[in-house]
């Protein structure tokens, strides 16, 4: 179970002055946070993983806490065990899908690691794209390549900020049931950000809606 | 010249990773500190060295007292007057790089369970390398072309403290004219292979 009870005021030009104020609990299966631009999807997702600091509150997935700025606590991010999908994927530009996999696998076996990034590839079926690197892969391969080296690193929460918001109409369906496979296997909390609603209808779960930040810290679960 | 590109490269490199992804007070003012000697008359920042390390020192007589040892006239003092002379140009050629690493990369790194250090020397060195490497190859090139400074802190010793723009001004006064011109022509081929070699790199693309 994920609590997040968080305060943060926006400190970049054009929201300066506005803050969000979100709080909610996601168990097991999907989240889905849904508002339009600006209303601090993004930033509530980096809070969770670490990457944004709040100004106040707790974050805590089952008894680990993330944060609290009652006791000062602030887990380093490469400590908190989250699977960031970026909205630009952020693949290693230098890197081959493969290796990109195997970078957040744990331990030192580099053979076993490879092992281990091939089987992720087939499962996204993609072994084709193997020694590629991101700039020679369409985007629905990067797309799953991202996705499959979330997983990789053996999370405890999965966070996805808008993950297919590149791609096609028929790619997106596809993809999401990928997804949804992928949550179903790992059994995990996976908070889900977008702005599109056929995409929130079809992954179910909870719903959290974020309002227009104009009229900020109104949020409806 | 070896010593001072090594010291050059990895303190260089430090400050500009750190210029580069930190904030805190006093940044900019330790960056134009840092760069100063790029416009200075290198006499001047060799003037400053004396005033910091030589026998009366700042720093200098303490260490003099100590050890009865002085940077003055050593081989140690003419790479301390290379190094402070040609860092800026690794300092500005690596941040703008380092700058240019989308933050995107190493917050992925760190959600991917890697540290700073391990994040530094996998994802962002290597994304940021062509600045780097330029920074390398430009600031040894002005090491090796070191005059003003050295002269002041070191001296003109054959064989200890003399560098090559010393010891063609030394020909040149002394009469030894083809002595002159092959070490120009030496330092020049070395400059022009360097801006060369630095213009081709940073253009091609390397992934």
């Amino acid at each position: 179970m994920l609590t997040v009870n968080a305060k943060k005021r926006f400190a970049d030009a054009g929201r300066s002055g506005s803050s969000i104020e979100i709080s909610f609990e996601a168990g097991n299966g999907f989240t889905v946070v849904l508002g339009p631009s600006g209303s601090g999807k993004s930033t509530t997702l980096k809070m969770i993983a670490g990457i944004i600091r709040p100004d106040s509150g707790l974050i805590k997935l089952g008894d680990r806490v993330f944060f609290d700025s009652y006791t000062g606590t602030d887990l380093a991010i490469k400590d908190r065990r989250v699977g960031f999908v970026f909205q630009d994927y952020a693949l290693f530009p230098h890197l081959s899908a493969e290796k990109n996999i195997a970078f957040g696998i744990k331990g030192s076996d580099a053979r076993s690691k490879a092992e281990t990034s091939l089987s992720l590839l087939t499962l996204f079926h993609i072994e084709h794209v193997r020694h590629r690197l991101p700039a020679e892969m369409s985007g629905g391969e990067q797309q799953r390549v991202a996705v499959a080296r979330a997983l990789a690193s053996d999370p405890s929460i999965v966070l996805l900020d808008e993950p297919l918001s590149a791609v096609d109409q028929e790619m997106r369906s596809r993809l999401l049931d990928e997804i949804v496979a992928a949550q179903n296997r790992s059994n995990i909390p996976f908070i889900y950000v977008t702005h599109n609603i056929s995409e929130a209808e079809r992954l179910g779960g909870n719903r959290i809606i974020l309002a227009d930040p104009n009229e900020p810290g109104r949020i409806e679960a | 010249m070896t010593i001072a590109t090594i010291v050059v490269a990895v303190v260089g490199l430090s400050f500009a990773y750190l210029l580069a992804r930190y904030d805190f007070f006093g940044k900019e003012l330790l960056d134009a500190l840092l760069t100063m000697p790029l416009v200075l008359p290198p006499t001047v920042t060799g003037y400053y060295l004396i005033v910091l390390l030589g026998r009366r020192g700042l720093l200098g007589s303490p260490i003099y007292d100590l050890t009865g040892w002085s940077f003055a006239f050593t081989w140690q003092g003419a790479v301390i007057a290379a190094v402070v002379v040609a860092l800026p140009i690794m300092i500005k050629a690596s941040r703008a790089s380092i700058e240019s690493v989308g933050r995107n990369f190493e917050d992925a790194s760190y959600t991917l369970g890697k540290g700073r250090l391990e994040t530094f020397f996998r994802i962002t060195l290597p994304l940021a390398k062509r600045g780097v490497i330029a920074g390398i190859v430009l600031s040894s090139a002005r090491a090796l072309g070191e005059f003003g400074a050295t002269l002041m802190l070191a001296g003109n010793i054959p064989g200890k403290t003399q560098t090559m723009p010393l010891a063609i001004y030394e020909a040149v006064s002394t009469g030894a004219d083809i002595r002159a011109s092959l070490l120009a022509v030496i330092l020049t081929v070395v400059s022009v292979t360097a801006v060369y070699l630095t213009n081709k790199m940073t253009r091609a693309r390397i992934y």
